[in-house]
């Protein structure tokens, strides 16, 4: 592949161009309800050129590999047709690496038949539970995947990606009542990471009948704490996005706000980005234009100090590249995405998070989340009250909504202990590339004046 | 043909075998932050089968045509471990015709496309200099063929026109986002329209003024609407009732809704957006009646869960897309409907929507833009307010359809389809 790529390149007459060529095959294990609903297994081969000129960019996708250097003349004469202005391009030194999956179990070494009998258990255990118990969802994905990555400033790029995911969920109903809970789970490297989830099915199940008799949570203004996945779902959604550079970058307005130096939150309060971070789920070696990737703070003692970069963006602003460019599949060019998005570990311990609120809410994870610029709102998959200082009773519909940079102005306190959101089968969207893994992590965190929807 | 010798290949092993391929060819321009972008060519090939093998199904895909051994022997893999067909593949049917192809895109190309993307942000521009305008302008010329071992085996070729304008202004720590966009299958779209539609959103936003908590009006944009057609379409979604988790599950012909809403689902509609003569499982389309005066007349099935629900398969694929969703027009102009509220809100889009649980028809969104109604006019804009309430009882509660309709479309859009101003008396408004 590598003298296809760079003999392709040859074809190149513009300022800049690149070749990335992905061969992805994944296997799927869905139940609902009683039924196994689809089982199967799908190959996708496919690549995107990009190339740039005079700051404008063509690409070229295409699932034919046949002729790889007429994409490379079809993306060139496209960018020549758009470039008008000045290219911003940062430097890069040419990188040529190859990186292999290592794997602990190998979900290819499976057998389907293995992998169907194992999520019909799961099943099982979901509708077996309780008689409320009215459906249940099982989802298993493995994917393994190969890129290839060429420049024509002589960087190339081999990277095997492994994932394996589960999903189970239960959907329990009591009249007019239907309340649902889920469990994620799985791993990069390691088929074991889905083999026990017994347990853990159980337990989503379990939570939806308890759902059935909670309340739904008083709307109003609350001390909350979020558990780690929340903060994570919450760092990463409400703040994350605004670190992006390309929502900034051309944009004079939003650079006053997200002005470098500026305090956004309390001195003990560290946001990181850490695209090298061993085991994570948005970890690379280098993103997608071959930029090695880092730990980058975003915010570091309540003030902002970075933000995240392609090689546009970089150049663009003259700071330095962070290595967040990612694409979700061959479709896409890359754009300023997150990796491992985290608050960073404080000093408090959660008993004593909780000891002087009188009346508050603990949030614990997430069901959705969206933002727009400094608006956001996420549901979390349920709560408990606070009362007195002690976790009371379980609550449903609980949203949290209100304007980023107020909630974290209102983070009082930061646990003493960071944790990260399981794998599963979502991840973050963004100008429609979605679902791109990313990990999310954080300790629970104590917000002040928090609003959470529902009825008054 | 390549699906005919996927066809050939399966029945070696399999009883009953189909396949659907997929070939397209794209252009887009793209138009950011008041510039000109980036263009993109995309050639796509998709190759989905399915197989049953000793009364079992497999699938499988490829983006490959010459992966014919490799998908077809994935797919006869999977059947061995499949879930039991409920279903026979279809017979040969005759199709009706549909206007789906413009051979008015054909000539289309990118310098064109880049006039038309110039043309729209010069006009917001000129509205407003200080909005950081963007376009999109898509085109696409597709084939879709599809064969089955019943000897059903039909190809549509497809012509799609996408165009979308907008941007976002920053005033303070205060951002506003406003866009509209249009997808149709033939050339003639009016793309001046679309960007004097981007322009009235912001227009209607240049103020923005305080609302009180309580229980208001609300009418509900053509693409609006979305915050209670998306409970509606997973409660009618035939798998949710036949696995008893749609609230409207012994509903059928019943009132469900006010007896002025009339909702079908319309496959025929010429250029349409999601219009098409059959569906991937090979079935005709047909004409479904969702809503007929507020009565509930249809659930959408595939052929397995027809299968297993003792139902007939209604032709919307597999996953059951709903096609161009056409909701009948009412009585009401849009200035009248207006100009009959004191104190309302108009609502076009939301944040937050489908989190909870949109099944049972709760929501509680965020209004992302939307506008102030007071003594029939439009006062600005609306901020930090959330809409509460539940879908079903709001479509009980429909005082007012307007005659104006509008297409709601685009490829990045959940829903398709022809749709009125809706006027829902009374939901729950909190302002923070």
């Amino acid at each position: 592949m590598r003298d296809r790529l760079f003999e392709a390149l040859k074809a190149q007459d513009v300022e800049y161009a690149d070749i990335r060529v992905e061969d992805k095959t994944n296997t799927w294990v869905n139940y609902r309800g009683p039924d196994l609903d689809t089982i199967g297994s799908a190959r996708t081969v496919g690549g995107i050129v990009r190339s740039l000129c005079k700051g404008g960019w063509g690409y070229a996708t295409f699932n034919d590999l046949n002729d790889l250097p007429r994409r490379v003349q079809e993306a060139c004469e496209t960018a020549r047709l758009v470039g008008r202005d000045k290219t911003y391009f940062a430097s890069a030194e040419p990188v040529v690496d190859v990186i292999r999956a290592k794997l602990i179990k190998d979900f290819r070494q499976i057998p389907l038949a293995e992998k169907k009998a194992r999520m019909e258990e799961y099943n099982r255990i979901i509708l077996g539970h309780h008689k409320n118990i009215q459906t249940s969802t099982v989802r298993y994905a493995d994917t393994f995947k190969t890129i290839w990555f060429a420049n024509s400033e002589g960087t190339y790029i081999e990277e095997e990606k492994p994932d394996v995911n589960l999903m189970t969920a239960a959907v329990a109903r009591e009249g007019d009542i239907v309340q649902t809970a889920f469990e994620t789970g799985g791993s990069a490297n390691d088929y074991q990471s889905v083999e026990s989830f017994h347990e853990k099915a159980r337990d989503a199940a379990q939570k939806a009948i308890e759902l059935l008799a909670a309340p739904p949570v008083t709307g109003g203004k609350y001390t909350v704490i979020t558990d780690p996945v929340l903060t994570g779902v919450f760092t990463h959604e409400a703040f994350g996005h605004l670190s992006e550079s390309d929502f900034v970058y051309e944009n004079p307005s939003m650079q006053e706000i997200m002005q470098l130096g500026k305090r956004f939150g309390v001195e003990g309060l560290n946001i990181i980005d850490d695209g090298s971070l061993p085991g994570g789920l948005g970890t690379h070696r280098y993103d997608y234009e071959g930029t090695p990737t880092r730990k980058n703070y975003l915010i570091q003692d309540g003030i902002l100090v970075g933000r995240l970069h392609s090689r546009e963006t970089a150049a663009k602003m003259v700071e330095p590249v962070t290595g967040n460019s990612r694409a979700v599949h061959y479709e896409h060019p890359p754009i300023v995405r997150m990796t491992n998005t985290y608050i960073d570990q404080g000093t408090v311990a959660f008993e004593d998070m909780l000891k002087d609120i009188d009346l508050g809410v603990y949030a614990i994870k997430a069901i959705g989340g969206q933002t727009a610029m400094e608006m956001f709102t996420f549901s979390a998959a349920y709560g408990y009250m606070i009362r007195n200082g002690q976790i009371a009773e379980l609550v449903r519909d609980v949203v949290l909504t209100g304007n980023v940079f107020e909630t974290l102005m209102n983070i009082d306190q930061i646990g003493n202990q960071v944790e990260w959101e399981p794998n599963g089968p979502g991840g973050c969207g963004k100008g429609g590339q979605h679902p791109l893994r990313v990990g999310l992590g954080g300790p629970h965190i104590r917000i002040q004046h928090c609003v959470i929807g529902g009825q008054q | 043909m390549i699906v005919q010798q996927i066809i050939q290949k399966a029945l070696q092993k399999a009883q009953a075998a189909q396949a659907v391929m997929l070939t397209q060819e794209t252009s887009s321009v793209g138009f950011e932050n008041d510039r000109l972008k980036s263009a993109e060519s995309s050639q796509r090939t998709q190759i989905d089968v399915k197989v049953i093998v000793d009364g079992k199904v497999g699938v499988s895909s490829t983006t490959d045509p010459l992966d014919v051994d490799g998908v077809v022997n994935r797919a006869l893999e999977a059947a061995e471990f499949g879930s039991p067909a409920h279903f026979d593949l279809p017979d040969a049917h005759s199709l009706e015709p549909v206007k789906i192809f413009d051979p008015a895109l054909l000539p289309l190309e990118k310098p064109e496309m880049i006039r038309i993307g110039q043309q729209m942000m010069d006009m917001i521009k000129s509205y407003n200099p200080e909005i950081l305008a963007g376009a999109e302008i898509n085109k696409s010329v597709y084939k879709v063929e599809y064969a089955n071992s019943k000897g059903a085996n039909y190809a549509a070729e497809h012509t799609d026109f996408n165009v979308g304008a907008g941007g976002q202004l920053v005033r303070g720590t205060d951002i506003l986002f406003a866009s509209q966009g249009v997808g149709q299958k033939k050339r003639a779209v009016d793309t001046e329209e679309i960007a004097a539609q981007a322009i009235e959103y912001f227009r209607m936003a240049e103020k923005t003024v305080p609302v009180e908590s309580g229980e208001l009006p609300v009418v509900f944009t053509p693409s609006g609407l979305i915050a209670l057609l998306l409970s509606l379409g997973l409660a009618i979604d035939g798998k949710n009732v036949y696995l008893g988790a749609s609230p409207l599950r012994d509903k059928l012909n019943q009132q469900i809704a006010s007896p002025s809403l009339t909702v079908v689902d319309n496959p025929f509609i010429e250029y349409g957006p999601r219009t098409s003569p059959f569906d991937n499982e090979g079935l005709p389309r047909k004409v479904t009646p969702l809503i007929e005066k507020g009565v509930l007349r249809n659930f959408i099935y595939d052929l397995d869960t027809a299968g297993r629900a003792g139902a007939k398969p209604t032709g919307h694929g597999s996953n059951r897309q709903l096609t161009n969703l056409v909701i009948n027009p009412g009585e009401t102009p849009y200035r009248e409907m207006l100009g009959g509220i004191q104190n309302g809100l108009l609502v076009h889009e939301f944040l937050g929507l489908g989190q909870g649980n949109p099944i049972n028809g709760e929501f509680s969104v965020n209004i992302f833009l939307g506008y102030k109604i007071e003594n029939g006019q439009i006062m600005g804009r609306v901020k930090d307010v959330m809409l509460a309430g539940n879908a079903f009882d709001a479509l009980k509660n429909i005082t007012a359809v307007s005659k104006e309709r509008e297409w709601i479309s685009g490829p990045w859009s959940w829903i398709a389809g022809l749709m009125p101003y809706i006027q829902v008396d009374k939901l729950s408004v909190i302002a923070k």
